[in-house]
């Protein structure tokens, strides 16, 4: 059975969705983590939604790096 | 004579039947686990990659699906949950028993998924109905396991990704725990 792409091809496959997907995600939630900096941390509510958001800027940045040194670039 | 009530009519929740499209969707996932057996066993790492992106998709189209067919239900986030530990824990073992992911790193995540796991029934225990444990922090690290299954098959910077993924999983538990465990459990919406 043949693979579906090149080896070239899968290696950037890979690339756009790690590393894409983790800048966008990135992105997104610093955006969210943004938003909440007027919220009160006494609602448990915010505050598992900042934790949520500094652990998703955490991941995505892992994968961004880990995408990079994949690639080759550090 | 007949009395009439002049109260408002109390809103009723709608009853929505566990078979519904959205189940549907998450129960499909199981149909990519066979694919992706064989395609491990095989070496074929592109296929393997792709039966478990497909599996990730379908996770992600499970709540569109309830959204469009309005079919959610805390029986719903509660199988969704579970379909995940079950299908991403059985791609872990399957990477690391064909050797394609390190296999202490893969024993601390089953390990952590399964305290996991049982802190989740021990909240519904104490909240004393079906409900599913909302924590954005492990909804991502949740999409980090699925990935992490996609870089053993596809040789991707395993052994950094993995290694990594440890620490992370350790603090949002660390976190998770207290509020399982501790925390007041919110009243049902």
């Amino acid at each position: 059975m043949t693979d579906p792409m090149t080896e070239l091809q899968f290696k950037w496959f890979l690339t756009l969705l790690t590393g894409g997907v983790s800048f966008v995600w990135f992105i997104f939630d610093a955006r969210k983590l943004l938003r909440l900096r007027g919220a009160s941390s006494a609602d448990p509510s915010v505050r598992d939604q900042r934790f949520g958001y500094i652990m998703g800027l955490v991941i995505a940045t892992i994968g961004v790096v880990g995408s990079a040194k994949y690639q080759g670039w550090i | 004579m007949a009395v009439v009530s002049e109260s408002l009519p109390v809103p009723v929740k709608p009853v929505v039947s566990p078979w519904n499209p959205a189940n549907a969707v998450t129960a499909s996932r199981f149909l990519t686990l066979p694919f992706f057996v064989w395609a491990v066993d095989q070496g074929y790492h592109q296929w393997a990659t792709l039966f478990m992106l497909a599996c990730g998709l379908l996770d992600k189209l499970d709540g569109l699906v309830a959204r469009i067919f309005n079919c959610r239900s805390a029986f719903g986030e509660l199988f969704d949950a579970i379909t995940d530990a079950l299908c991403y824990g059985f791609g872990l073992v399957i990477v690391a028993a064909y050797g394609w992911a390190p296999a202490i790193p893969v024993i601390g995540v089953i390990t952590l998924g399964i305290a996991n796991t049982v802190m989740r029934a021990i909240y519904v225990k104490r909240a004393g109905r079906t409900t599913n444990y909302k924590s954005y922090a492990m909804e991502r690290l949740v999409a980090y396991t699925g990935y992490l299954i996609g870089f053993a098959t596809a040789g991707f910077e395993v052994t950094f990704f993995y290694w990594l993924f440890l620490p992370v999983m350790v603090t949002i538990l660390a976190y998770d725990t207290k509020r399982m465990l501790i925390d007041p459990i919110p009243e049902a919406s």
